[in-house]
């Protein structure tokens, strides 16, 4: 995009002591975690017992939905709270053409399978472009609320369209092929796909286009009149975000054998939100190092109780309140602290 | 369908008692962000919370009284103070904190609140539906039949309407507030210590919150999730009405109460898409609200 690059280089001479340099420096710890990160979830399927494979799916595919949020809230510096209604939209295009392809029945081959995979893209982009459309004559506080609606309205279309999607009974018995019913394989499966999209998103962040976004999270004004199309570039954005989230989408679906609902309800909307505010949304390793934490609770706290929502509320509100920078921010001060006394 | 005059009219009464609860819960969302610029998303957890407590007093009180529904306002009242000292201390707690915070994390604050406040009802109440039966006769009235509480809520609405708009244009409390709508640092500048106000406010808007639920229990089970659905659409009542603006507010919570109610009738499963085309509408021509100023904006 020859308009968007001109403004980056601009900005790049001028502000090196704002947000903008952090992403440079923050690097450095993104990297490690991520090099860690992507051995560890090598190994996860050798462990013993099936529970942590599924497990690791689940934290997988999650990282990869709050990496997409986090291209609207990290780089682009606005809160979207509707970003299940994409995650749910994936996950119903994929649910659905599956079903019509088994016709009744469990089987279903693999070109079909990676049809209806692929069916999450277009559909949880164009989704994505109708309510983007909208949303990004917005920002602040009234971006947030709308989203919200967004996400709501979505989920009520959904909800009560029993006819298509089967409303709140959710569609149940959608089969990956023979193979990837195992665990093991489905893993080692959304690994491949969370890793590619994941190298993707990282590629659009640190594309001239990635610092035309983290331009509008500093100064919206500013980046317009260095010559920038705000809308366009945000719609493009909301777009490749609710994209990615609709892939996540459809890796769930055949993952848990069913989708309902709830997928796009603001519960799931507000996971990637918790997600990226654990691990921290300055890093781009934030939503992944989230994920990791967040799934791992959700699958070990939800076995001694009902109440997860009460234990994450508080324990966000803790973060909020004396960690606001997420976990990767502490162990970035702290890194930053031995640093500058060893070395000044 | 609505073929004649009375079903119109039932119809226009049911949705002004649903304007009367949209504006009791959204001039207190809009208040306090109008003078601490925090959205409260768990205004409408603590409308339902009230709702609950008020439900539990109702019971007590019978149970010590015998039954009666007159027995309903001391509980109203009673729920509506403790609510109004809760949202005090949740102000001083937790609140507080987040006025020099960014956006974003003031979102999550409210946001977590939401989800920590909904599982506590469920812990305490679980997760049936709750409400108070009245021993109310539906009286004959424009031809059909119509259940007369629903004019006493209406009557509430109005009331607190008017003491509310004589608070803020009458009263000195009220002016201060008015003018820390428009400007904070001003209003501090002239000595008037502004963090005394933000608690005041705050429990005021979770009191009046709280009244409403207490005034519907009789009309209106409460249950869990109730809460998110209110929210939104007090938040397209706020932004439709202009953050801040208690007659806008007002004149929105009219326009989307009786929209809602009317669309019900013709297209059921389409309320909720109606209210939002107005929101959209109006975000984009005039994304201030109705009668907001672009200042705020």
């Amino acid at each position: 995009m020859p308009v968007e690059t001109k403004p980056v280089a601009l900005s790049d001479e001028g502000e090196k002591s704002t947000h903008l340099a952090a992403p440079h420096a923050r690097v450095g710890l993104s990297g490690p975690v991520i090099a860690v990160l992507a051995l560890f979830s090598l190994v996860v399927p050798l462990l013993p017992g099936e529970y942590p494979t599924i497990v690791g799916v689940e934290i997988l595919i999650l990282s990869l939905f709050a990496g997409s949020f986090n291209l609207i809230y990290g780089y682009m510096g606005q809160m979207s709270f509707g970003q299940g209604a994409f995650f749910g939209l994936g996950a119903y295009a994929t649910a659905l053409l599956c079903r019509w392809c088994q016709a009744g029945s469990t089987d279903i081959g693999y070109p079909q399978f990676f049809l209806a995979l692929l069916l999450a893209i277009p559909v949880s982009a164009l989704g994505a472009l109708v309510v983007g459309f909208f949303l990004v004559r917005l920002t602040g506080i009234y971006f947030s609320i709308l989203s919200l609606a967004f996400g709501e309205l979505l989920f009520y279309i959904v909800f009560s369209w029993y006819g298509f999607t089967g409303g709140d009974d959710g569609i149940q018995g959608i089969y990956p092929p023979a193979l990837l019913r195992d665990p093991h394989y489905y893993y080692y499966f959304t690994l491949a796909i969370v890793a590619a999209a994941t190298f993707l998103i990282w590629r659009i962040t640190r594309s001239p286009f990635g610092f035309t976004l983290r331009m509008l999270r500093d100064n919206q004004r500013r980046t317009a009149f260095v010559g920038v199309n705000i809308r366009r570039a945000m719609l493009l954005n909301f777009v490749l975000a609710g994209t990615f989230a609709g892939i996540a989408g459809a890796l769930w679906g055949p993952f848990q054998r069913s989708v309902s609902p709830s997928l796009l309800g603001w519960m799931q909307s507000g996971t990637p939100v918790f997600m990226t505010l654990m691990g921290g949304a300055d890093f781009f390793a934030g939503p992944l190092v989230g994920s990791l934490i967040y799934t791992s609770l959700n699958a070990y706290v939800t076995r001694f109780t009902v109440f997860w929502p009460l234990t994450i509320g508080t324990i966000i509100l803790i973060i909020v309140l004396f960690f606001p920078g997420g976990i990767l921010s502490i162990i970035d001060g702290r890194l930053a602290r031995n640093r500058g006394s060893r070395g000044a | 369908m609505p073929s004649d005059v009375s079903s119109f009219l039932i119809q226009l009464f049911s949705g002004l008692s649903r304007a009367m609860m949209l504006f009791l819960v959204a001039s207190g969302l809009s208040l306090i962000f109008g003078v601490m610029n925090i959205l409260n998303f768990a205004h409408a957890s603590l409308w339902l919370l009230g709702g609950y407590i008020t439900f539990t007093l109702y019971q007590v009180f019978s149970s010590v009284f015998g039954q009666n529904g007159f027995l309903l306002i001391p509980a109203i009242l009673l729920g509506t103070a403790f609510m109004f000292a809760l949202g005090w201390l949740i102000e001083r707690v937790l609140i507080r904190r987040m006025y020099a915070r960014e956006l974003p994390e003031q979102l999550l604050l409210t946001f977590a609140m939401i989800l920590i406040i909904g599982d506590l009802i469920k812990l305490v109440w679980g997760v049936q539906n709750r409400r108070i039966f009245l021993p109310i006769e539906p009286i004959e009235a424009f031809g059909g039949f119509i259940n007369p509480y629903l004019f006493i809520v209406i009557g509430c609405g109005f009331g607190i309407a008017a003491a509310l708009w004589f608070f803020l244009h009458r009263t000195r409390y009220g002016k201060i507030v008015r003018a820390a709508v428009h400007s904070r640092e001003m209003v501090s500048a002239l000595g008037i210590r502004i963090t005394a106000i933000y608690a005041g406010v705050y429990a005021m808007g979770v009191a009046i919150a709280a009244f409403s639920a207490g005034v519907f229990l009789p009309i209106m089970p409460i249950g869990l999730g109730l809460d998110m659905d209110l929210i939104i659409q007090c938040f397209a009542v706020v932004v439709i009405g202009g953050f801040g603006s208690i007659l806008g507010t007002f004149v929105a919570s009219l326009i989307v109460g009786i929209v809602y109610s009317f669309s019900v009738l013709i297209w059921p499963g389409g309320a909720l898409a109606v209210i939002f085309l107005i929101l959209v509408t109006v975000l984009i021509f005039r994304p201030w609200g109705l009668f907001g100023t672009e200042m705020r904006y």
